[in-house]
């Protein structure tokens, strides 16, 4: 049998390939107008939402390579805003999210595992004002074409956890701990 | 003592209902007059969610209230016609800003997209969604039927009080 280069390069490089792919999962973009971050959380009882209106981030996901996914998203904190204004010029003060001295906060996951299908948890960190605060995301990703996802899930945090609300409003009668943050996101490949 | 009305006496229910409402009506006009004001604090916070669920229970009491005036007569008031005409007015006045104020507020938390709680027992539906100009305009309603609404409890209090220690009649002990 003859020996041929050409064969063998082949050969090669099948057997390379996977470690060509295993260099990034690909990289996706959010698309700015077709996201959202929004958060709900409890005073006196009944339910009050607020959205970030700015957020930016790098996305390297592939459900088949989980392992090489990862996500950080970055969220403009001046960008806070609800249906009220006096509830929104509250937020931006030192006292909660104290824009002027942390004008990000900044989501970060490397490790990504399925939970069923089409869904997913992200574990990660998650800094607003100058705490950092393990986080874990369930979301579900639904293709919406080749090129193109919707990412879609929630996480509930504990306010205090990150200082937000000082002084008299660290007490959580009024304003509750918890705060449910959704988000929708839907992101294109590069 | 009657349960229900007579055609010349109020009965317990009717008085009970009268009273229960006066002080909560007053309470909550002290209340809203006092925290509007306010710098925005946890007790600000606090003192808006207590007038919104104590506004929402006087919205309850006054729909009962209604239901059993029309259930019952009204005892006779023996006056001359004007001053009859004019406590009767009054009376009906009464009724609007009770469901007014109750139904402004329940707009202004609405428009505010920030939802009110019954006590801890449910959230009420927002009346309209979300919007900063018309929660304005609510709040202004709420501001002027709050005004009109002191002026007739005045206005109220004054003949009762005038019928008691003027006239000396019965119409103030009928209340009691």
């Amino acid at each position: 049998m003859k020996f041929r280069i050409s064969q063998a390069l082949l050969v090669l490089l099948v057997f390379l390939l996977p470690l060509f792919a295993n260099a990034a999962a690909p990289a996706w973009q959010i698309v700015p107008n077709e996201s959202s971050i929004t958060f709900t959380g409890i005073q006196n009882d009944a339910p009050a939402s607020g959205k970030f209106k700015k957020f930016s981030g790098t996305i390297h996901f592939d459900p088949d390579r989980l392992n090489e996914s990862k996500v950080r998203i970055v969220i403009d904190m001046n960008s806070v805003s609800t249906s009220y204004s006096d509830f929104t010029s509250t937020l931006v003060t030192e006292d909660w999210f104290n824009v002027k001295l942390f004008p990000e906060a900044i989501f970060e996951a490397t490790t990504l595992k399925k939970t069923g299908d089409s869904q997913y948890q992200a574990a990660g960190t998650l800094t607003i004002r100058d705490k950092t605060v393990p986080v874990t995301l369930s979301f579900e990703s639904k293709k919406l074409s080749e090129t193109k996802a919707l990412v879609k899930g929630n996480t509930t945090l504990k306010r205090t956890m990150f200082g937000i609300g000082q002084g008299e409003w660290a007490d959580t009668d009024a304003i509750k701990d918890d705060v449910q943050v959704n988000f929708n996101m839907t992101a294109a490949r590069k | 003592m009657l349960i229900k009305n007579s055609a010349d006496q109020y009965g317990i229910i009717a008085i009970f209902l009268h009273w229960l409402m006066a002080i909560l009506i007053i309470g909550l006009l002290a209340l809203g007059l006092y925290m509007v004001p306010l710098p925005i604090s946890h007790a600000k916070l606090k003192l808006y969610g207590w007038h919104k669920e104590y506004g929402l229970l006087a919205l309850g009491l006054v729909a009962l209230r209604l239901i059993w005036r029309l259930l019952n007569i009204t005892p006779r008031l023996t006056l001359p016609f004007l001053e009859k005409l004019a406590a009767r007015t009054v009376h009906w006045a009464f009724y609007v800003f009770m469901f007014a104020m109750p139904i402004s507020g329940w707009l202004i938390t609405s428009a505010a997209g920030l939802p009110a709680s019954f006590f801890g027992l449910f959230v009420l539906p927002n009346l309209v969604s979300p919007n900063e100009e018309s929660r304005m305009l609510f709040e202004e309603i709420h501001q002027w039927l709050g005004y009109g609404l002191i002026v007739t409890i005045l206005l109220h209090a004054s003949a009762a009080l005038k019928h008691h220690f003027v006239n000396k009649d019965d119409i103030l002990r009928r209340m009691l």
